[in-house]
């Protein structure tokens, strides 16, 4: 797909020779922090940018092919729409511009996501702005689908409902690129998992692969003087501190044997945090 | 066709509004002519009058304030219709491609499998279709109140439709600078500050060359020579006020659209 791609913005070097091939019919993660240059490669790919050396192609042909977008659906990161359109002004233009019209996947899209297509883009709320987006990108069962952090601004319910429509469409066969910096959101989707860092892949594996490396940070609230030498040795854990009636822990991989461990300490509540990225693959990083 | 459209469609509303203050200025301009027909007390006054001064106004000696086609060019055609128009079409001009990128509704629309030139034609077409219904709806205007009040008496008919030509081609000219603008620099600021700035730069050369004979050849550039060299109401259609800014439009459209299609979008 991308070969020694290359893009600069004068002196910055937004994405450095990336390689990088997505097998048709998979769900890929495209796995960074946020400036890594995930969106960077997405506006190459729909050839809203032209690379500054290397080439990519899209379904086999060059992005400046206009009609390769027949078949690819995208999802912005940030939503931009003519505020003076309705759900139904963006879906109809839209699907006059592809020349598909399937009022009854509009239709059912929409409600799915609990979307009225007849108010301004003006009007709408963020997750609902978003919703649109996602029924215009899914609207005419595009062989690729471009999603650029999909759920941020969508309630639970509708990630939910989200990922379950992505599901589909791989079940039917598309191709899925999928950006984000939220590890939980590609864990869900993906079978493969790129990590891009600071315009360079980093690596590329499977899910399994990443999950044994990725790190997470877990907060045990304890009933009495929290003592960090009961989790020190246990498989997993990088990093055990005590502070008062806390023990901060910083586990890589499995978190089993800090399950079981904490079976000998009275436990009151149990903390996650999210990690950046990061700090989630500092052993990718180094 | 779909995105001339659409276009077209987003700016429905906006161009009514605008019709109807032009309609209203039309009008309210030419209810005043019954009290200046013929009162040649007006000319003396206009006759003593700096030539630059009484040039910058549309006036010459040998077309009368007071007649038909003095009145209309000098209160009409060579500074009102002209600013209208030309304030109309920067700012559609500036929006259509510049200020839609700047907005970023442009990005979704070329996610789609059309290509950059086909929207820039597009938009483009559909500026010049707001332009021009917006100059019909102004010569509609004058035709129709002018008649009864006889302000068209006198007037070359063939001229009075080249004048309102001339006029839509001079907003055009500018509004395509400002769509140019706005197709290279993907901003509209930059894209009203083009189409603005070639207005006022070639209206204060075509004033400077009126007031002296020795700068005539400067005044050729301005694009309001073109339209103010010669009162076409008077004297019939004048080519180079409706060639010149289709042709200078074109090759501006062409060059824009090379370099639209070829950069980063931002």
């Amino acid at each position: 797909m991308a070969e020694a791609l290359t893009k600069r913005f004068g002196d910055v070097v937004a994405l450095d020779s990336l390689d990088l091939t997505i097998e048709s019919g998979e769900v890929f993660g495209y796995l960074g922090p946020n400036g890594a240059g995930k969106t960077t490669t997405i506006r190459l790919l729909l050839d809203f940018l032209r690379p500054t050396s290397g080439s990519v192609r899209v379904l086999g042909r060059p992005p400046t092919d206009v009609s390769v977008r027949h078949k690819i659906g995208y999802l912005p990161a940030e939503v931009r729409l003519d505020p003076s359109y309705t759900g139904e002004d963006v879906f109809r233009f839209f699907a006059a511009l592809r020349g598909v019209v399937d009022r009854t996947r509009q239709t059912s899209l929409c409600d799915r996501f609990g979307l009225d297509p007849t108010r301004r883009i003006g009007e709408l709320s963020t997750g609902n702005r978003r919703k649109v987006a996602i029924v215009q990108a899914f609207l005419h069962g595009p062989d690729l689908l471009v999603l650029d952090e999909p759920t941020s601004g969508l309630d639970p319910l509708l990630q939910e409902e989200f990922h379950r429509l992505v599901r589909e469409e791989s079940a039917r066969g598309a191709t899925v690129f999928l950006s984000s910096h939220m590890l939980p959101e590609v864990e869900q989707l993906a079978q493969r998992v790129g990590v891009l860092r600071a315009g360079c892949l980093a690596t590329v594996t499977d899910l399994d692969e990443l999950r044994s490396r990725a790190r997470q940070r877990i907060d045990l609230h304890i009933d009495g003087p929290a003592d960090a030498a009961v989790f020190e040795g246990v498989t997993g854990v990088v990093e055990a501190r005590a502070d008062q009636r806390v023990v901060h822990l910083v586990v890589e991989g499995s978190v089993d044997g800090v399950v079981k461990a904490a079976s000998r300490v009275r436990v009151h509540r149990w903390v996650t945090h999210d990690v950046d990225l990061e700090e989630m693959f500092l052993e990718l990083y180094r | 066709m779909i995105v001339f459209g659409r276009f077209i469609r987003d700016r429905r509303r906006g161009l009514v509004g605008w019709s109807l203050g032009v309609v209203v200025a039309v009008a309210s301009t030419l209810a005043l002519f019954p009290t200046v027909k013929g009162q040649t007390s007006y000319n003396d006054l206009i006759d003593n009058l700096p030539r630059a001064l009484r040039e910058s106004m549309g006036l010459s000696a040998a077309v009368p304030f007071t007649s038909g086609p003095g009145y209309l060019q000098s209160r009409l055609f060579s500074t009102f219709l002209p600013i209208l128009l030309l304030v109309f079409a920067i700012a559609a001009g500036a929006r259509a491609l510049g200020g839609a990128e700047e907005d970023g509704g442009l990005e979704l629309v070329l996610a789609n499998p059309v290509s950059r030139r086909h929207v820039l034609a597009g938009r483009y077409l559909g500026v010049v279709a707001l332009v021009a219904t917006l100059g019909a709806v102004a010569l509609v205007a004058l035709v129709v109140v002018g008649a009864p009040v006889g302000a068209l008496d006198g007037v070359d008919r063939a001229g009075l439709l080249a004048a309102a030509v001339a006029v839509v081609g001079l907003a055009l000219l500018h509004g395509t600078i400002a769509f140019v603008a706005g197709a290279v620099s993907g901003r509209r600021g930059p894209a009203v500050v083009a189409g603005a700035g070639v207005a006022v730069g070639g209206y204060l050369v075509q004033v400077l060359a009126a007031s002296s004979p020795s700068l005539h050849a400067v005044g050729l550039l301005s694009p309001w020579q073109w339209l103010l060299a010669r009162n076409m109401l008077a004297t019939g259609p004048a080519w180079t006020a409706l060639v010149l800014p289709v042709v200078v439009s074109a090759v501006l459209v062409v060059a824009g659209s090379t370099v639209f299609e070829q950069r980063d979008l931002r």
